[in-house]
């Protein structure tokens, strides 16, 4: 579904806080227990995405072995965001039940 | 809100540009690393955990681009790169970039100085509030033989119209004497009226302007300043006013000055203005003025024609001796002035536009055949996976760059260009004052060369996207079937150049010949020899005729003495001078004439020797002389229109007078003379009356002087004479007689040299792209050329084949240029004069021109072609 990435991004910043990209590939692939695999490296358009729309801001921090790397933080626009985003995909999830579900 | 802070963050972005590519490799990098070291905890081996952990994560530079496209700059940066890569294209080969900025230059700037004076003629003349309102009203009599207002009737119309919220006299120029330190000199004065300013809807910079009180002939002599001249002679200051000028001997009061964009079509840059009060005779039945005024609001032009149509029949009605005949034109005045300046200006600009097609093609060319030598290099970049698109637009921001380049360059161009147009306008048209590179001119150029640009670079484009990438990179130049074709483009391209110059070439022969003719034309005076020159007493020092005709006596011994010199005289207004006094004439023992624009004729005073210096054929009976002029009976010359009235027993001994008066004096006829052509070579001569010039010698006549010697020289002499006898009489105008008439061609003299000019640079750029196109095409053909020798052809034969395809290609040419020259000469039928617009010799000779041309352009090509090695042509397999 178009649009999911930037939730699923948002909703993992939100429950995690700041955190680089491949932890949040790593958090997305845990929670959706390997139904959500999407081709990794497109999360990285659709974080510079968020950062010009101003869900996110980015900062280069130490991850946990050390190493440089970039850490993309919600903001309060993103976690404005995040909300509609998930109403609206209740909304969707919701109106395909109705359609699935024996009457 | 939101898309401001967005912009915001976009524009930051530009910050860290450069680092963007380093920081999100460096990211990636760590998650695919990071990955990897997973993998390997999971057991795979290390190569595999790299592999896999690469194939998971994606396209990396494909998503390093995402990630840049999302910050929205892609576009501009891969413009500025495609900019980067033509400037190092243009500048690999100069000769090239040169010559094509050069002549795309020359096309613009043409273009742009052509288009200047357009814009200042025919689109934005008056520079005034709602100028589109003011109307130009025109009184002219039904027979066509008369026109313009009097002040009378002026008076009238403003009275009686319903149409108008004002009207006022068109300004007109004279020149007026101002003394001040540095002695006399003449300069151009405006005379206006005072509701002048209320129609034009404009106020003085400082000060007033004229009250109705100053217009009449009795009024206080008051002056306003141009704002130019405020400007240079009194640095602006504002106490100007009250202050005096010293004009024609006698103080005027400044009341005010003029804003700084004062100027009126058709009158010279004026520095100061006078009322009306001086010129005009105030009486009914005058016609020397033309009128303009301003529309109320909603009235239209045919409204407007409508009320000045009932008041002059209700004029005619009241004064039926004066007003009979008399009808009223109203049209707008910018109208009003495209109709006199408008063709020359049109001839013109239609020129330019040729001018500018021939250079857009010629660089077209050169372009195409450069891209050739370029295939290889665009052959790798689309090997390299650059899109046709990408590529295309890579070939026109070149072509656009080249175009702004010339378009920079093309201003330069026009400025120049504008110079030189103005200093072949006469003063009089007052091109000077109107014309400016403004704004609206400078877009004119801008949105010219951006077409230009595309134009010039579409061909190349075209031919770079049909490249065939395989043929490109193995065949070098030498792939058949490309080469043909682009020579076959070439080829087309040069017959359109040759098409476009043949065109040029016929109409600027046409209006070379026009002028040379009417120059030529038996104008009745014989001006080679003559220098002319005008003198203006100062009334204070010469108030009577005696102390002026003293003046004129001394002048004329004082220049008889300069050596060469073969005959001096006056005459109080020169042929083709631009002045004009003229009126009825009746002759004893004939009735009254029914119609009296029959017996009107144009007066001249003439000093003894006029005839003689002139070079005007005296044809019956003697010249004046001693006998003539004050206190003597009153003696005449006519010219031969005004003889052939008395076809019995010739003019001489009979005796007319001047005016419509009864009471008149009669004067006898001594003399008959050949007809002038005094308004111009165009103009009929018509009936010509001289009277001695001693009887009314006035104080601003013309001195003509002949000489054998150099005129240059002598210009210094008769200066130095003037001087001499009293510093404070001016001196303006001193020119050779052939200027005069040169100048009262003025417009046609324009057209003609500036399109010869233009068609000199037509027939340049198409000999250049005939060359071109045949060297090309002799370059791509040398195996076949080596063949042909191989089989025994000789090098007379490959010459002339050579040579032939050059003459078939200007024939092709010529074939195609002549309808087109045809039909542009048809209409060019109202600005020529002297010549039929369908001139044999010019039709004939422009083409053989042309193919001549040709065979010249070739020569070179076909001798290097006859001079082809067979086995050297043959060993490029």
């Amino acid at each position: 579904m178009p649009g999911t990435l930037y939730m699923l991004i948002l909703q993992t910043l939100a429950r995690l806080g700041p955190m680089h990209g491949y932890g949040i590939a790593l958090h997305i692939e845990e929670t959706s227990a390997d139904v959500l695999t999407v081709e990794e490296g497109s999360l990285y358009p659709a974080l510079q995405r968020m950062l010009v729309k101003g869900w996110v801001t980015a900062e280069w921090g130490q991850s946990d072995n050390n190493r440089r790397a970039r850490f993309y933080r919600l903001t309060s626009t993103g976690r404005r965001q995040l909300s509609t985003e998930v109403s609206e995909f209740e909304r969707v999830i919701a109106a395909i039940r109705r359609v699935l579900e024996p009457a | 809100m939101h898309t401001a802070r967005e912009l915001w963050r976009r524009l930051t972005f530009l910050l860290r540009r450069g680092r963007f590519d380093r920081e999100i490799d460096e990211e990636m990098r760590f998650h695919v690393e990071m990955r990897a070291a997973r993998n390997r905890e999971h057991g795979a081996p290390a190569r595999e955990a790299e592999r896999a952990a690469r194939r998971r994560f994606g396209n990396l530079t494909h998503l390093r681009e995402q990630s840049r496209d999302a910050w929205g700059w892609t576009r501009l940066e891969s413009a500025l790169v495609d900019v980067k890569l033509g400037a190092r294209m243009l500048a690999r080969n100069p000769l090239f970039s040169v010559v094509a900025t050069v002549v795309l230059a020359l096309g613009i700037g043409a273009n742009t100085a052509v288009f200047t004076v357009v814009h200042a003629v025919l689109i934005d003349p008056y520079p005034f509030p709602d100028s589109s309102r003011l109307m130009h009203v025109h009184a002219r009599h039904v027979s066509g033989q008369n026109q313009g207002t009097g002040y009378a009737e002026f008076a009238d119309w403003r009275a009686q119209t319903h149409a108008f919220d004002e009207m006022a006299i068109y300004p007109t120029t004279k020149s007026m004497t101002l003394s001040d330190d540095l002695g006399a000199r003449m300069i151009p004065a405006g005379v206006a009226n005072a509701s002048l300013l209320k129609v034009l809807r404009v106020d003085p910079a400082i000060g007033r302007f004229f009250s109705a009180d100053e217009d009449g002939p009795k009024g206080p002599r008051v002056v306003l300043l141009a704002y130019a001249m405020w400007q240079r002679r009194f640095g602006g200051a504002r106490d100007v006013l009250g202050k005096t000028l010293t004009l024609n001997d006698g103080p005027y009061t400044i009341i005010g000055v003029l804003p700084p964009r004062f100027v009126f079509p058709g009158n010279r840059t004026c520095e100061v203005w006078v009322p009306l009060q001086d010129g005009p005779q105030f009486g009914r039945g005058q016609h020397q003025y033309a009128v303009i005024g301003r529309l109320k609001p909603g009235v239209t032009v045919e409204q407007a024609q409508a009320d000045m149509t009932a008041i002059a029949r209700r004029l005619e009605a009241a004064y039926p001796e004066t007003n009979t005949g008399w009808r009223v034109n109203v049209l707008p005045l910018a109208a009003a002035l495209a109709a006199d300046m408008g063709k020359p200006v049109r001839v013109l600009f239609s020129a330019v536009v040729f001018v500018l097609l021939l250079a857009t093609v010629n660089v077209g060319s050169l372009m195409l055949a450069r891209g050739s030598s370029r295939r290889h290099e665009i052959g790798v970049r689309a090997s390299l996976g650059a899109s046709q698109a990408r590529i295309m637009r890579q070939m026109l921001t070149e072509s656009l760059m080249l175009a702004l380049a010339s378009a920079g360059l093309g201003v330069l161009v026009a400025v120049l260009l504008l110079r030189v147009l103005v200093a072949w306008t006469p003063p009089a048209l007052g091109l000077e004052a109107m014309v400016a590179l403004d704004r609206p001119v400078l877009a004119f150029t801008l949105v010219v060369s951006l077409l230009a640009g595309l134009a010039v670079g579409l061909a190349p484009a075209a031919s770079a996207s049909r490249l065939d990438l395989n043929r490109a990179l193995n065949g070098g130049a030498n792939s058949w079937s490309g080469a043909t074709r682009r020579t076959r483009t070439l080829s087309s391209l040069v017959v359109v150049e040759v098409s476009l110059a043949l065109v040029l070439l016929v109409g600027a022969s046409l209006l070379v010949k026009d002028f040379a003719t009417l120059f030529d034309t038996e104008t009745g005076v014989h001006a080679d020899g003559v220098l002319t020159f005008e003198v203006r007493l100062p009334p204070a020092r010469y108030p009577t005729a005696a102390r002026t005709n003293v003046f004129y006596d001394d002048l004329f011994a004082r220049l008889r003495t300069i050596p060469a010199v073969e005959g001096v005289a006056a005459v109080s207004s020169l042929p083709m001078g631009g002045q004009y006094a003229g009126g009825a004439f009746q002759i004893e023992g004939r009735p009254l004439p029914a119609d009296w624009m029959d017996m009107r004729t144009q007066y001249n005073s003439v000093s003894p020797g006029y005839f003689r210096a002139m070079g005007i054929p005296l044809l019956h009976g003697r010249d004046f002389d001693d006998r003539d002029g004050r206190g003597a009976p009153l003696t005449v010359i006519v010219n031969e229109a005004i003889a052939r009235q008395f076809v019995t027993d010739g003019a001489v001994g009979h005796r007319i007078r001047l005016g419509r008066s009864p009471s008149a004096p009669w004067m006898t006829i001594v003399a008959v003379v050949g007809s002038v052509r005094h308004n111009g070579p165009r103009r009929v001569a018509d009936n010509q009356v001289y009277w001695p010039f001693s009887l009314e010698a006035g104080r601003s006549p013309w001195i003509v002087v002949r000489s054998s010697g150099d005129l240059g020289a002598l210009a210094a002499l008769v200066r130095n004479e003037v001087r001499t006898l009293d510093r404070s009489v001016p001196v303006e105008k001193v020119m050779p007689m052939r200027q005069v008439v040169s100048d009262s061609l003025a417009d046609t003299r324009l057209m003609a040299s500036v399109t010869a000019a233009f068609a000199a640079f037509a027939l340049l750029l198409a000999t250049v792209g005939l060359y071109g196109v045949v060297a090309y095409s002799v370059s791509q053909r040398t195996r076949e050329i080596g063949v042909r020798m191989a089989l025994g052809a000789s090098a007379w034969t490959v010459r002339t084949s050579v040579l032939r395809g050059a003459a078939w290609l200007a024939a092709i040419g010529v074939a195609a240029g002549l309808p087109v020259a045809f039909a542009a000469s048809r209409l060019m039928a109202s600005v020529l004069y002297g010549v039929s617009p369908h001139d044999t010799t010019i039709f004939a000779g422009v083409p053989v021109l042309l193919v001549a041309v040709a065979l010249a352009a070739g020569y070179f090509p076909a001798r290097r072609a006859a001079r082809t090695d067979p086995l050297v042509a043959l060993r490029y397999e």
